[in-house]
């Protein structure tokens, strides 16, 4: 049995004695004092092994044996660990006695060991070693002739050769960390700074190294090129965006007031020193800004230096991206404007220039520039076109500049043009400038245009003005009338031109019908004529047009049905009446040459008849058969009629009634007859309980109600069979 | 490769001969590619996520100055991988005379996988250790595992780490038979009792 004791406030010492065997035991405590972190165990160094003991219980557990006896074991404890020298290397035991971390390597002759987290300092016959415990690395050594002891005291790292006493003092770690970034170790410093933290630094001096190191950090990633690395450590170390822009030359505005920071986040002068003339790094790397900028610039990170950002991008884009460049100009951003102008100048992009400017509000400048490129004095194939321009009149409130491009437009396009008058926004306030009478006006020498503008004020507008209908119907005249001229002119251009013009004199009310139908009158334009007597209403007219010149049947009874819109039945029933007085004159054609059209026109669904004035009208010779379905129509319809109207009565009535009960029932109320109550003509009591009620509520006798219409007190005359009692 | 602080579920150690190919063997599965690596020194370990579970996988070296420490870093472990060079016979016969020993510190229950290495210079060596002569050997040594569930494969592989062939294959069989057919084994009690007190890695509550 191995008994171990400890006595908390005496002297520290431990007697290890193994009865049995009685062998000597040469100990070497782990001193076991005040703090006793692992609780109840102690780590034993004997002859020829390792080994665990827990003195409370009196377990022990072997290690390992210790292979070479010449040389002096020991313990050493590394935070609640020990750490026990093996065969050129140091092997860490938890109180569990097993190991969670791989050894240290180490020279075979290791004789003492200390430890400053995360640091463990060996101590061999010629150095100092210094091994970290997290990744089991060496990190540094340091020539030592013939240390003898070393050890760590209340958090202070001592050695001792045979003359002297040193103390081992650790660099800060700002120190440590700068050196091992000018190693280019990333990772390493980080992880080393993190576990400082641990070690117990204030959490916004530590936030702010920490930080430090990502950006310095993130500068070595991007000079090695790890770029997906250095964006992480910039995004996540809040990278003053304009240290990494500023890298890039002539991308920083000259108007930021932006300096590097002191001390130096990196050396590079810019990016040539990282990419060497490699094109196609330098493509990456630029790369590798557009989408960091566009990343950041969403972010927090950005505030302050937007300015800069969306220079910086605008400028990346406009030599890179037109596309892209075009859309992030149509989004909110604060480029700064004469570096960027000059920026896109220099590459071209003039059509972005001219989106500036009106981003801007400088709009003339925008314009000249676009007014170059349709002009081709200058060359951008990312300019969409006159459209453009256009849409862009359209929607400028400037009406005074608006007017200023309006020629040159004309002269492009007129009728694209008129869209700047025709697209205006809604909510836009009239001015004088935008009168409709100003624009017609000065749109006089292109019809086409004057056309298209009319069309919108009369179709879409629905503006009820006499002018502007007359105008465009005359224009539409007078174009149907030049193709009319022209020999060359197809078919159906010309059918195409008229229809438009029919259907303008049919569907306005405005115009003057007489303007127009003066000229067409002179032309064989027969159906135009007829539309136009039509809004005369000159129908008999109109019909025989139709009926006899254009021998168009179906458009004369169209013609009824169109003219009689919005108007009454007999309004209705005259027009087909006139058309079938059209058909049946005897005076013109050949005679019953339009018994045919007349017949179908009696059976037409659409015509509605006076059947008597129809009956009058129907010539003698006809036989019944002809008529037999009109006429039976003509029956089942007025039957049909006459029997709705009965019940429509009867139902009327009915209601009557039913409301004259309901007054009634309102209006009841009882006569009480007692000996108080006189008659009011005689002033006597009714001995007998008949008596009168006149609708006023006068009661008498009935003998002295001489007159049941005439109240006998007020004279008031009651209508018979209305409010009678 | 910080390693303090891991929770593991498993421990899984490899042993066998010095230079029969267990630091490449594991470095393969772990990295996915064959790498020509420096020596081991004492020991070495990796974590490795098999479902919700963390493995922890002990490399050891094989030389003989660390005999000793190897018994202690195999302490705990749930499987160790026997490995030998398949090319190398001799590496075969010392399994047994050497390193199967420094298990004895291992519980019953312990699952031995016996792996032969370097299956892609098989037949450019004249020796090879026969594929019979391994699986027997396995079967020996998981007698009590394989006695009554004969529908469980034999623990012994022949693999590659340069072609990568029955590597995965291995750890599969390791975390498919320790962690599914059966629950895992619990780690077998320190020697430090402390009478239901909280496990070792959480701070004591002594005064
Ligand atoms: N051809 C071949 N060589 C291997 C294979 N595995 C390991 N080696 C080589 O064998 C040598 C020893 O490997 P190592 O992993 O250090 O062995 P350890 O001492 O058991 O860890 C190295 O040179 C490896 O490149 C294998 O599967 N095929
Ligand atoms: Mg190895």
């Amino acid at each position: 049995m191995i008994a171990a004791c400890a006595k908390k406030k005496a002297v520290q010492v431990y007697v290890v004695t193994e009865e049995k065997n009685n062998i000597h035991q040469r100990s070497c405590n782990t001193r076991v004092t005040d703090d006793l972190v692992d609780g109840f165990c102690m780590c034993v160094a004997m002859e020829t092994q390792y080994i665990l003991v827990n003195y409370e219980t009196g377990d022990v557990r072997d290690l390992y044996p210790i292979s070479s006896p010449e040389r002096k074991p020991f313990v050493s404890r590394i935070g609640k660990e020990f750490l026990l020298p093996g065969p050129g290397i140091g092997v860490f035991v938890t109180p569990a006695a097993i190991s969670e971390r791989p050894p240290v390597k180490w020279a075979e002759d290791v004789n003492g060991v200390g430890f400053l987290y995360p640091y463990v300092v060996a101590m061999d016959t010629e150095f100092l070693t210094i091994h970290s415990i997290l990744d089991q690395k060496q990190k540094q050594a340091i020539p030592f002739q013939n240390g003898c002891i070393i050890g760590d005291y209340e958090g202070k790292l001592f050695v001792a050769s045979n003359k002297d006493v040193y103390g081992l003092i650790p660099l800060p770690v700002e120190k440590q960390v700068q050196a091992l970034l000018t190693d280019r170790q990333v990772d390493e410093a980080l992880s080393l700074a993190m576990n400082f933290r641990q070690a117990g630094l204030s959490k916004e001096k530590f936030q702010k190294m920490y930080t430090n190191i990502q950006q310095q950090g993130g500068f070595i990633k991007f000079g090695e090129h790890k770029l997906d690395e250095a964006k992480e450590l910039f995004i996540r170390g809040r990278l003053d965006v304009r240290e990494l822009i500023c890298l890039f030359p002539d991308l920083l505005p000259s108007s930021s007031y932006f300096s590097r920071a002191v001390p130096l986040l990196h050396d590079y002068a810019d990016v040539n020193q990282i990419v060497h003339g490699d094109a196609e790094r330098l493509r990456e790397c630029k790369e590798f800004l557009v989408g960091f900028l566009e990343e950041v610039r969403d972010l927090d990170a950005s505030t302050g230096y937007r300015m800069e950002v969306d220079t910086a991008l605008l400028k990346l884009y406009a030599a890179s991206d037109p596309k892209k460049l075009n859309n992030f100009l149509t989004i909110e951003n604060r480029c700064s404007l004469a570096e960027s102008l000059e920026a896109l100048g220099s590459q071209g992009c003039y059509h972005a220039q001219g989106i500036l400017y009106k981003l801007h509000r400088d709009h003339e400048k925008a314009m000249n520039i676009w007014m170059r490129i349709q002009d081709q004095e200058l060359v951008d194939s990312s300019f969409p076109g006159l459209d453009f321009i256009v849409e862009f009149l359209a929607k400028l409130s400037d009406h005074e500049l608006v007017w200023r491009y309006v020629e040159w437009c004309l002269q492009k396009d007129p009728e694209l043009t008129v869209k700047i008058f025709t697209e205006r926004p809604e909510d836009e306030p009239p001015t004088e400038r935008m009168r409709p009478d100003t624009i017609i006006d000065y749109l006089h020498a292109y019809p086409t245009a004057v056309i298209r503008y009319l069309e919108h004020l009369v179709f879409q507008k629905k503006l009820e003005k006499e002018t502007y209908h007359t105008h465009l119907a005359v224009l539409y005249l007078s174009e149907v009338l030049k193709l009319r001229e022209n020999p060359s002119t197809k078919a159906e251009t010309l059918n195409l031109a008229r229809s438009k013009l029919r259907h303008m004199l049919q569907f306005s009310n405005l115009y003057r019908v007489q303007v127009i139908l003066s000229k067409v009158k002179e032309t064989d334009m027969y159906a135009e004529c007829a539309v136009l007597y039509g809004k005369l209403e000159e129908h008999d007219r109109a019909l025989r047009i139709l009926v006899h010149k254009l021998q168009d049947y179906g458009a004369a009874e169209n013609y009824c049905d169109i003219n009689s819109k919005g108007r009454d039945l007999t309004y209705r029933k005259r027009l087909f009446q006139i058309l079938l007085g059209v058909y049946l004159d005897p005076m013109e054609g050949k005679k019953d040459s339009l018994l045919a059209p007349a017949i179908s026109l009696l059976n037409s669904q659409t015509a509605d008849f006076d059947t008597v004035r129809v009956l009058q009208l129907i010539p003698d010779s006809w036989s019944v058969g002809l008529v037999r379905q009109f006429l039976r129509h003509s029956v089942e319809t007025n039957m049909h009629l006459a029997r709705t109207r009965k019940i429509q009565n009867s139902l009327s009535r009915n209601e009557n009634l039913q409301v004259k009960y309901h007054m009634m029932r309102q209006r009841r109320e009882p006569v009480y007859l007692n000996e108080e109550r006189l008659c009011q003509v005689c002033n006597q009591t009714f001995n007998e309980p008949k008596f009168v009620r006149y609708p006023n509520g006068v009661i008498t006798h009935t003998h002295c109600a001489r007159n049941k219409t005439i109240c006998p007190i007020t004279g008031k005359l009651f209508s018979i069979g209305k409010e009678a009692s | 490769m910080s390693t303090a602080g891991v929770k593991r579920d498993i421990k899984v150690v490899i042993i066998g001969d010095a230079c029969v190919g267990k630091t490449t063997f594991i470095k393969r599965y772990i990295e996915g590619q064959f790498t020509e690596n420096t020596e081991t020194l004492g020991a070495c370990f990796y974590l490795k996520q098999w479902g919700p579970h963390n493995i922890a996988i002990w490399d050891t070296a094989g030389e003989e100055r660390f005999s000793g420490l190897n018994s202690f870093y195999c302490r705990d472990a749930a499987a160790a991988i026997v490995a030998y060079d398949i090319t190398n016979p001799e590496s075969f016969q010392r399994l047994h005379e050497r390193y199967i020993p420094l298990l004895d510190a291992a519980r019953d229950e312990f699952l031995l996988v016996v792996t032969g290495m370097k299956l892609d210079l098989d037949q450019k060596s004249k020796l090879r250790v026969p594929s019979e002569e391994g699986e027997d050997f396995s079967v020996r040594l998981n007698h009590d595992r394989l006695k009554d569930k004969e529908r469980f494969a034999k623990p012994f592989f022949e693999t590659s780490s340069k072609t990568g062939q029955g590597v995965d294959e291995v750890f599969e069989y390791i975390f498919q038979t320790l962690l599914t057919h059966g629950k895992p084994l619990s780690p077998q009690k320190s020697i430090v009792d402390l009478e239901g007190a909280p496990p070792q890695r959480e701070k004591p509550t002594c005064c």
